[in-house]
Parts: C-alpha cells; sequence; structure tokens
C-alpha cells in the first residue's frame, strides 16, 4: 500500500500536547527520522526556516514578551537557561566595612548591596569591562584591579537628629537625617578610562534608587566602599540579568460543538478575560444543516477570541455540560517568552544576547569535535 | 565570608620583650600604666567609658554596670554573597 501524505489537519493534531480533566496526552515531539513510515523527517535547515517564525507581543526596557514558533523544545529551554545562567553582568563582588554600627550585621549588608541591580552605559559595560579573575597567589590580590575589570563604589552614611524636625514629630525620617539608606546614597568612584565610558547619563547608578538597604538612628553610622565585577548568573544569581526569564506553550481552545446561551457566558466565565467572546449566531449559521446552529439564530454563542490569555486552569472541564465539547491542548513548538530585565541589559538584547552565546557555545564545541577525530 | 586574620594590637605604649630578629609576637603586657585605657559603651546611657585596668566595671556618669566593647577599627573584608 503505498503511503499517504499527511493531511495538512493530521500535521496540526500532530503538534498539539492534549489537556485532558486529568491527564497530559502526546507530551513528546514525533518528528524525528523512523516514527512515521514513509515520511522524512529528518532535519533540514531549509525546512526549519520555512517553518519558524518570532513574534513581539510587548518590548519594553524591563519586560520582553515574544514567541518563537517552530522550534524544539531543547532549543527554547537552552535559550532560557543561558538568559537566566550565562549572560554577564556588573555586581558588587567585594566589600569592605569600615564601620557599621547599625543593627544590620556586616555580612547580611554584604549580602543585601550584592543582590542590588545597576546600570550604566551599554558601551562600557558590555564592550569595555572585562573579567576579573581572584589571583590564586592572595599576595597579588592588590595587582589585579584594573579600569578595565573593576568599578569602585562607597558608602558613607551618618544618621543624626534633625534639629529642625516639629515638636512632637514621630517620624524617624523626620526626625533625623540618613534615618533612612537607600540605594541612591551609594557613590560612583571611577578610575582611569571609566569616565569616559560612565558619565552624565552612563554612570554607574542603581536601576532602583529606592531600594532600602538598612535603617539607622542617631549616632549610628555605615562606612564602607565596594569593589564591582562582571560575573554570570550561574556563579551568583546577583550576576543574573533576568528577574526572571521564563516560557510556556501556546494554548489551544478547541470548540468542537457549540457552546449557545447562558452556557455561552457560563463558560466565557471558566477562562480569563478576553479568552472566550461572545457572538450572534448568523442566520446564515443557522440554516446550515448539521451545523448544531439549526434554529438558533440571533443567540449567544462562545467563540475562542485570544487563546493566548488562557491559562489552561481546565476549569471548564469540570462542568459536564461542557466535557463533549471542548478540547483543551498546547502547541508543542510556540514558545511564548517572558523576559523582565533587571536594568543592565535591554530585555530584548538579553535574548539576542542568548541567540549569540548559543551559537559561539555550538562553534566552540565544533572546533573540539574536529580536534578529536583529526 | 571571608575575615582577615586576627593580628595582636601593639599600642604605641606596650613595651616589647625579646628584641632580638626572630621574636614570635610577644602577648600585650597589660602591666604598663601607659596605653591600658580601654574604651566601652555604657549599655544604659550608651555614653563612651574609659575603663583602667582594675578600675570597677562601672558607668562613670549613671553607674550601670553592663558595658559593651567596641567595635573594631579595622577595616573587615566580605564578600557580596
Ligand atoms: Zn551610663
Amino acid at each position: 500500500m503505498p503511503h499517504k501524505p499527511p493531511t495538512k489537519e493530521e500535521l496540526e493534531r500532530r503538534k498539539i500536547v492534549g489537556i485532558r480533566d486529568e491527564t497530559i496526552t502526546d507530551v513528546s515531539c514525533s518528528d524525528f527520522p523512523g516514527h512515521y513510515p514513509g515520511e522524512d523527517h529528518s532535519w533540514d535547515i531549509d525546512a526549519f526556516r520555512r517553518g519558524f517564525s518570532v513574534e513581539f507581543h510587548q518590548n519594553d526596557r524591563f519586560e520582553a514578551s515574544f514567541s518563537l514558533i517552530g522550534c524544539d523544545a531543547s532549543i527554547a529551554n537552552a535559550f532560557r537557561r543561558i538568559m537566566i545562567a550565562d549572560i554577564p553582568t556588573l555586581a558588587i563582588e567585594n566589600v569592605f566595612i569600615n564601620n557599621n554600627t547599625s543593627v544590620i550585621q556586616d555580612e547580611v549588608l554584604a549580602h543585601r548591596l550584592g543582590l542590588i541591580p545597576f546600570q550604566g552605559g551599554h558601551e562600557g559595560l558590555h564592550k569595555f569591562l572585562k573579567w576579573w579573575r581572584k589571583p590564586t597567589d592572595e599576595a597579588q590580590m592588590n595587582n589585579s584591579y584594573y579600569d578595565f575589570n573593576t568599578v569602585s563604589l562607597k558608602l558613607e552614611v551618618q544618621c543624626e537628629h534633625n534639629d529642625k524636625a516639629a515638636a512632637g514629630e514621630t517620624d524617624p525620617t523626620k526626625l533625623y537625617h540618613h534615618a533612612h539608606v537607600y540605594a541612591r546614597d551609594i557613590e560612583f568612584c571611577p578610575v582611569g578610562r571609566q569616565d569616559r565610558y560612565f558619565s552624565g547619563a552612563d554612570a554607574i547608578a542603581p536601576v532602583n534608587p529606592d531600594i532600602l538597604i538598612a535603617k539607622l538612628r542617631p549616632g549610628q553610622e555605615i562606612s564602607l566602599s565596594m569593589h564591582m565585577h562582571k560575573g554570570v548568573g550561574s556563579d551568583h544569581a546577583k550576576f543574573s540579568p533576568v528577574a526572571t526569564a521564563s516560557y510556556r506553550l501556546m494554548p489551544v481552545i478547541d470548540i468542537t460543538r457549540p457552546i449557545l446561551g447562558d452556557d455561552a457566558e457560563k463558560f466565557a466565565r471558566c477562562f480569563p478575560r478576553g479568552v472566550i467572546e461572545l457572538e450572534k449566531v448568523t442566520k446564515k449559521e443557522a440554516g446550515q444543516k448539521g451545523s448544531g446552529y439549526e434554529g438558533h439564530a440571533g443567540e449567544l454563542k462562545a467563540v475562542v477570541a485570544d487563546p493566548m490569555r488562557d491559562t489552561v486552569s481546565r476549569e471548564c472541564l469540570r462542568h459536564d455540560e461542557f466535557k463533549d465539547k471542548v478540547k483543551l491542548g498546547r502547541r508543542r513548538d510556540h514558545f511564548i517568552y517572558l523576559v523582565e530585565s533587571t536594568g543592565q541589559w535591554e530585555s530584548d538584547a538579553i535574548f539576542i544576547e542568548a541567540v549569540a552565546h548559543l551559537k559561539k557555545r555550538a562553534l566552540d564545541l565544533e572546533k573540539q569535535v574536529k580536534n578529536m577525530v583529526r | 565570608m571571608s575575615r582577615e586574620q586576627y593580628q595582636v594590637p601593639t599600642g604605641s605604649g606596650s613595651p616589647t620583650i625579646g628584641t632580638g630578629s626572630f621574636s614570635a609576637p610577644t602577648a600585650r603586657d597589660y602591666t604598663g600604666d601607659v596605653g591600658g585605657v580601654m574604651y566601652y559603651m555604657c549599655g544604659d546611657c550608651a555614653v563612651r567609658v574609659p575603663l583602667e585596668k582594675g578600675a570597677p566595671i562601672r558607668c562613670q556618669k549613671c553607674g550601670a554596670r553592663v558595658l559593651y566593647k567596641e567595635r573594631t577599627k579595622r577595616m573587615v573584608q566580605f564578600e557580596a554573597r
């Protein structure tokens, strides 16, 4: 029997992960060689190019949302992990505490300082600044700091009574000067060529100036200097350029039989707002035999408006009236990313950098494999 | 979290025993009358209290008997982790 090429519907069906009330079906992809007899599923760059697309939904400084359509989960996950763990950023690494009489302990204070995200001129951050390697010889420590691998900061705050405070004032921030120490109190101390890259609007500064670092009372003091270095998220989470980078699969809602009237309204309430819309059944639909709309012209029917907004809560499957009228699923090759930047990189640049990083790693691997078989 | 190693403080007035070229660092001589003053913080009124060796542990201002040690004047280094 000669093999029949798969229909378009069949190809679509293969891409859907089924979501039933208590089970998930078709979890793994099946488009690999040898799975369907008579079909060639060997990987091909042209076929990939034809099927692949990128779609941006939102692109702000701190948040980007976009879809990768037509790629494998292994690639999508690699991008996600690279964004979290392999894109370098600048963060506070060493804290030199001269005095800290506040109630917050030295090591906790140092840890808090490390987690503060900083911003600065992009050329300086990404091109001028290089890695700092801790010297193996402790004596060489002071010879390892250069303007191209270390950024110096300081924090000098003393809390004092405010003589101008009104009598009976109880708010510590009005009663005392510097009762609260904020990220904006951190001072950048440029050295060497850093002036050229980090001046004016490009100066190294905390992204969120209102981060509360410590609270002081009169007589207490914090006096410290800090060294920032470049690092990656796999070393410590403070170096991660993203607050979170995640993806989810595109939800699919397939209404197989008409849902009408009050049922339609109830059905729409099973989903987040905007996923299901109500439309009037047209005369043409009502006139069609076997459509399920016969004699329902003018009534409301449920239609899928924006499945991307669905959280796939499966609420609709809990109601018997919808059980065999709707099929839920997710598209296995449609990844909706959400990248939240901490501010040092543009949120879309993080993804582009992740692509470049994966490419570089692949080329490195190719070189090593070639050396291996030589 | 690394703290620099503890070194025995050598006050300016404290005499050192053994001035040879290879002598182990000697313990501070607390019998010396100069430089024996240590400062503490009063637990009650937070005043800086100078105390000499053998003096009663008591705040000269309010008479409280709980005194706290002052924080080190040395720089301490921490990793921000
Ligand atoms: Zn006292």
